[in-house]
């Protein structure tokens, strides 16, 4: 039994193995690129061994590359609508799953639906809003257009998990005396924490990785790091280097906030509070 | 049970303490090196003298700004005029991200201190300039007083929304265009100032990179004899190649090259013929080389149109076009069908091909041993003819003044409109290490240390790459030479059309007689006629 | 309009939702903790879907600014353009491949994690940065790997004998964009999978061990139905997305070459950027946002009669 045991983790292992092959190899390759000189970038056959250069990360952190403005732009923004769209659809989700709205269906319909607009068709409406309210090429701008992706997101996801956690215990804290949202707050929100960082991770995801929307309502000053990587193709040539050292710096941040979270991002409910 | 509620914090001040730091990188590295934002030394070793100090001819005086040099017009305005009367003006300028614009917004600090004017550069890709300048007008914002305007995407479709410049260059209380429109190169002035007629005159010509013939020197010399003896003639590319040369050449090249002969490159030519504007381009060459077009009408490709007549590709020339094109095609690199201009511009710099029409401004790249292969090894000429002649693609652009701005706003556009378009101010692009773009000037081609530097071997044409391949543009700008695409308000979808039914051509999908016509009913269907 | 919410009603919870709806006071609380998130989805899609409307019977051809009527002349050359056809085609065979790929390895990864003894932390944190890699830099990063002339996956291929151009090839270049989105997106359903298998009470597991079930018939009979609506979750926003986000392609093949990857995404983004035609972008946009809302029902209603 042991040792049948021993060889299934052992095939499990490899197929991880493999998986994890495949989704870092082209990454590695990034941050192997990012640090070599534009004709080791370009020699063949590929090399694995080079003396590592910094050279362009220095290039892109000086005052003409500006990266750290673009980063700067990309993280505030991010954490912003990732904070806005969570709390709101922690709350919204839990009065979804929990309420009893005539009109549930009709609500949760059309709030995906939200999130299901052909983006190249709705930027010009979104546009003439946005000059209206002078939000063009500001960074509250940006938070509202990424909320419009985030917050149905987050409120489907969260809405989704609450209808998964048991009632039971919410209901036994009701009959201690505690009101609805003290249930909502000290109950359901410890209970849903492995979907609330999942729904945050993604969140986060979703609005780092926008092009779509930074490219227009972006201005100088508030443009976000996909925007600075789309400028690194121009009539006179990609810039490689600078696109894998891109690659590779917004992805850094990623590795020590999911080891960060590691915790909560893969925990059983089993080892948590509740049991 | 407290300790899972603070999950979403947690990730919260995980990601900030992290980007804080990195972004703290950032900042230090902007206080130690200010050096970026100097103006380039060469350009400010002549500092011209203050306004008024040199009261000159004619009532005009000369104007604040760094850089003049002898030989260049200057840039006057009339006598007392105040260059500081709109300080703290802000200006928002949109570009595509060229070279230029990267020199340009380098050396801004020029500008800024004659006339105390701000202005952001703000550089996209061509496309989304395109974009937001459309929905900047639309929403009437004015939120970008100075446009960069391609003629092809922007100009042809925007032009009743950019401010008319003869207003500001005729008004006599402002200073006017250094030199007058005649120091323009001709065709670029019709090309990127004007639309429909010469009447109203919408953008100032800025940048204007071309296509022509890049080869690799070493390899054509190197073969010079044994393809005379083999052939019976001298492959040395110039004004009287022709496309079937071409081809004989960029085949032969290829049999030595299986056969072992040759070693330095790995194909005989390659070309920009991804599903992009690129393919475009390219076929434009060959189209307009046997003396084809694309549609009826007369100054398309000069003032344009608001409305072409049919299309012209059902014609003999131009099967003929896209008959050679295939062929040519079909030898090619096969990557080719993979590259738009940078693609082809990086292959030819990863020294794997002989030859290969190029725009022109990538020969910087080519002479930065960083990135290039073939340093000292490029030289250039103009495309080869077909049975008409050598029509050589130009991609060059204007700057205009958005119509919804202030009338103070368009004012401080106008004057720096007047410096950036200037001889000095394009002189200072050229010099510039970004390699900037060539100028738009006569006057600065007319300069000695400029006349040098278009020839291979001096110290010029080292301090200024791109002014190698000058020699063959300058012969490609001539009336006679240059291919100017129709400036119609449909040609981004006619363009979408032919490119991509090229590229169906290209895999055999199509014969390019179908090619021709199903792009000819195609196009007629949206230019109504 | 297509109801998309028999997500939340399953069978076995109905009583105890029953339970909890009969005893709370009414539903005010539930109100207003939703409110604030109605009032910013009604201000962000109102009126782009009614301007939407509009627009689709408003000819911008010649001008973006100054549009004019033109009745149903946008719907017209929408439906009876054979690029229109061909797009979605290529959209169909993109979205059936991308999702079902992305799901079988998603759901794979998340089961052999959740199973996982040990490095399940490592490895999941590894696992979702493709996701972190903004599609922009994605698309050029497997530009750059695929690149004839020095692209490192090439450069493999060739050692075994396949000396295609991949990305300039009719035959190639869909296959590698569908492999490019499941790269990057395959994490995104590992992760909502996993975190749904972590909220899984483990009784009935525990039960089923005891009753001698096979890992097999746990994962097929326990597992997976308790997951079931985290999958359509997970589905339901790659569907969408799919169609929507087109910024890979942009910078791989921009819909090449010989219109091999031009999905119906890319098409609308080419009408309404490099056009600027927005009345048949905007036709173009309400029929994609029809075709979403059918196959979230769809997937919605598959999953429930796997239930039953």
């Amino acid at each position: 039994m042991a040792l049948r045991r021993k060889s299934v983790y052992a095939v499990l292992y490899v197929v991880l193995a493999a998986a994890m092959l495949w989704a870092l190899l082209p990454i590695v390759w990034m941050a192997l690129s990012s640090v070599k000189t534009q004709v080791n970038m370009f020699s063949m056959p590929p090399k694995f061994i080079f003396a590592p250069t910094f050279h362009t990360y220095r290039e892109m952190f000086s005052a003409k590359g500006n990266f750290g403005e673009f980063l700067t732009n990309s993280v505030v923004v991010s954490l912003s609508t990732t904070f806005i769209s969570v709390v709101l659809g922690l709350m919204g989700g839990f009065a979804l799953a929990r309420g009893n709205f005539k009109k549930e269906k009709g609500i949760s319909s059309w709030i995906i639906s939200t999130r299901m607009a052909p983006i190249p068709a709705v930027i010009l409406p979104l546009y003439l809003m946005f000059a209206k309210a002078g939000l063009i090429g500001t960074t509250t701008g940006l938070i509202f257009a990424y909320t419009t992706f985030n917050l149905p997101f987050a409120l489907w996801m969260m809405a989704t998990f609450f209808k998964d956690v048991p009632v039971d215990m919410e209901e036994a804290a009701m009959i201690d005396g505690c009101g609805k949202f003290e249930a909502f707050r000290r109950i359901a929100v410890p209970t849903a924490a492995p979907g609330i960082v999942a729904t945050s991770i993604l969140c986060l995801m979703f609005s780092w990785n926008d092009f779509a929307f930074a490219s227009v309502f972006s201005g100088r000053g508030t443009q976000t790091v996909p925007v600075a990587a789309s400028l690194l193709i121009s009539q006179h040539g990609i810039q490689w280097g600078q696109a894998m050292a891109t690659g590779t710096v917004i992805i850094a941040p990623m590795i020590v906030c999911g080891l960060a979270v590691r915790k909560y991002l893969v925990r059983g409910l089993s080892m948590g509070a509740v049991k | 049970m407290n300790r899972t509620t603070s999950a979403v914090p947690i990730v919260s001040v995980a990601m900030a303490g992290v980007l804080l730091a990195l972004s703290a990188c950032s900042s230090s590295s902007n206080t130690t090196n200010p050096s970026n934002s100097q103006p380039s030394a060469s350009a400010s070793a002549n500092t011209s003298a203050p306004a008024g100090s040199a009261a000159a001819f004619g009532g005009m005086a000369e104007g604040p700004f760094e850089g003049w040099v002898e030989g260049l017009p200057k840039i006057e305005a009339p006598a007392g005029f105040d260059w500081k009367q709109f300080s703290g003006t802000q200006l928002n300028f949109i570009s595509e991200n060229t070279p230029p614009s990267s020199a340009l917004a380098a050396n801004i600090g020029i500008f800024e201190k004659a006339t105390g004017i701000q202005v952001n550069i703000e550089q996209s890709n061509l496309d989304i300039v395109a974009e937001k300048v459309g929905l900047d007008f639309n929403a009437r914002n004015a939120n970008y007083q100075l446009i960069y305007a391609d003629p092809y995407q922007i100009l042809s479709k925007q032009s009743k929304n950019l401010a008319d410049l003869n207003d500001f260059n005729n008004d006599p209380s402002l200073p006017h265009i250094p030199g007058g429109l005649e120091d323009f190169i001709e065709s670029q002035l019709q090309a990127d100032g004007y639309m429909g007629d010469t009447e109203h005159l919408y953008a100032l010509p800025y940048d204007s990179p071309t296509m022509v013939l890049a080869y690799r020197k070493d390899v054509f010399d190197k073969y010079k004899d044994q393809f005379q003896q083999e052939k019976g003639y001298d492959w040395t590319p110039s004004a009287n190649m022709t496309w079937d040369q071409y081809y004989e050449i960029s085949s032969w090249i290829n049999d030595k090259v299986k056969s072992g002969a040759i070693s330095e490159v790995k194909y005989g030519s390659g070309h920009e013929a991804k599903q992009h504007d690129s393919l475009q381009a390219d076929f434009s060459n060959v189209l307009g080389a046997y003396g084809a077009d694309y549609f009826e009408g007369e100054n398309l490709g000069s003032v344009g149109a608001a409305r072409p007549g049919k299309s012209l590709l059902t014609s003999p020339e131009a099967v003929e076009a896209a008959t050679m094109y295939k062929k040519l095609l079909d030898i090619a690199a096969p990557g080719s069908k993979t590259w738009d201009w940078t693609g082809v511009a990086e292959a030819f710099a990863a020294g794997d091909l002989a030859m290969a029409p190029i725009f022109h401004e990538n020969n910087a790249m080519f002479e930065d041993a960083n990135k290039s292969k073939v340093v000292g090894k490029v030289a250039w000429s103009i495309l080869p003819k077909g049975t008409k002649r050598s029509a050589n693609l130009f991609g060059g652009t204007g700057i205009g003044i958005s119509k919804y701005a202030s009338e103070k706003e368009q004012k401080a556009a106008w004057l720096f409109l007047v410096w950036a378009t200037s001889p000095q101010a394009q002189y200072m692009i050229l010099k510039s290490e970004e390699a900037g773009s060539t100028p738009t000037r006569h006057s600065v081609y007319n300069l000695p240390d400029v006349k040098k530097g278009m020839e291979p071997g001096t110290e010029e044409a080292k301090a200024m790459p791109n002014l190698l391949p000058m020699n063959a543009v300058l012969e490609a700008w001539k009336l006679e030479n240059v291919y100017m695409r129709p400036k119609v308000p449909q040609w981004p979808q006619v363009d979408t059309i032919i490119y991509t039914e090229l590229s169906k051509m290209l895999f055999d999908k199509q014969t390019p007689e179908e090619t021709m016509k199903a792009i000819a009913k195609k196009s007629d269907d949206i230019t109504g006629n | 309009m297509p109801q998309l919410t028999e997500t939340f009603d399953r069978p076995e919870q109905a009583t105890a939702a029953a339970r909890s709806r009969g005893r709370a006071k009414g539903s005010r609380t539930e109100f207003w903790m939703l409110l604030p998130s109605i009032v910013v989805l009604a201000i962000i899609s109102i009126f782009p879907f009614l301007f939407l409307i509009y627009a689709s019977f408003m000819d911008y051809s010649l001008s973006i600014d100054a549009p004019s009527f033109t009745g149903l002349d946008n719907w017209r050359r929408v439906f009876e353009s054979d690029t229109f056809w061909q797009s979605w085609g290529r959209t169909a065979i993109f979205g059936v491949a991308g999702l079902a790929l992305e799901l079988l390895l998603g759901v794979a990864v998340a089961l052999l994690l959740y199973h996982a003894p040990k490095g399940r932390n490592l490895i999941m944190t590894l696992w979702m940065l493709p996701l972190f890699v903004a599609p922009v830099v994605s698309g050029l990063l497997w530009k750059y790997l695929l690149d004839p002339t020095y692209g490192l996956y090439n450069w493999f291929l060739e050692r075994i004998g396949i000396h295609t151009q991949i990305l300039g090839d009719i035959s190639t270049a869909m296959p590698a964009v569908i492999l490019m989105d499941v790269w990057e997106w395959t994490p995104l359903i590992t992760i909502i999978v996993l975190a749904g298998l972590q909220s899984v009470s483990q009784e009935p597991l525990e039960a089923a061990e005891v009753d001698g079930a096979s890992g097999f018939q746990k994962i097929r009979f326990i597992l997976l139905p308790m997951v079931r609506r985290m999958i359509v979750v997970a589905l339901l926003i790659r569907s969408m997305d799919i169609l929507r986000y087109v910024d890979t392609i942009t910078i791989a093949t921009e819909g090449g070459p010989a219109d091999s990857t031009k999905t119906i995404g890319y098409y609308l983004m080419q009408v309404a950027f490099r056009f600027q035609d927005m009345g048949t972008a905007a036709a173009l946009g309400l029929t994609m946002l029809f075709v979403t809302m059918v196959m979230g029902n769809i997937f919605v209603k598959m999953m429930k009669k796997g239930e039953g």
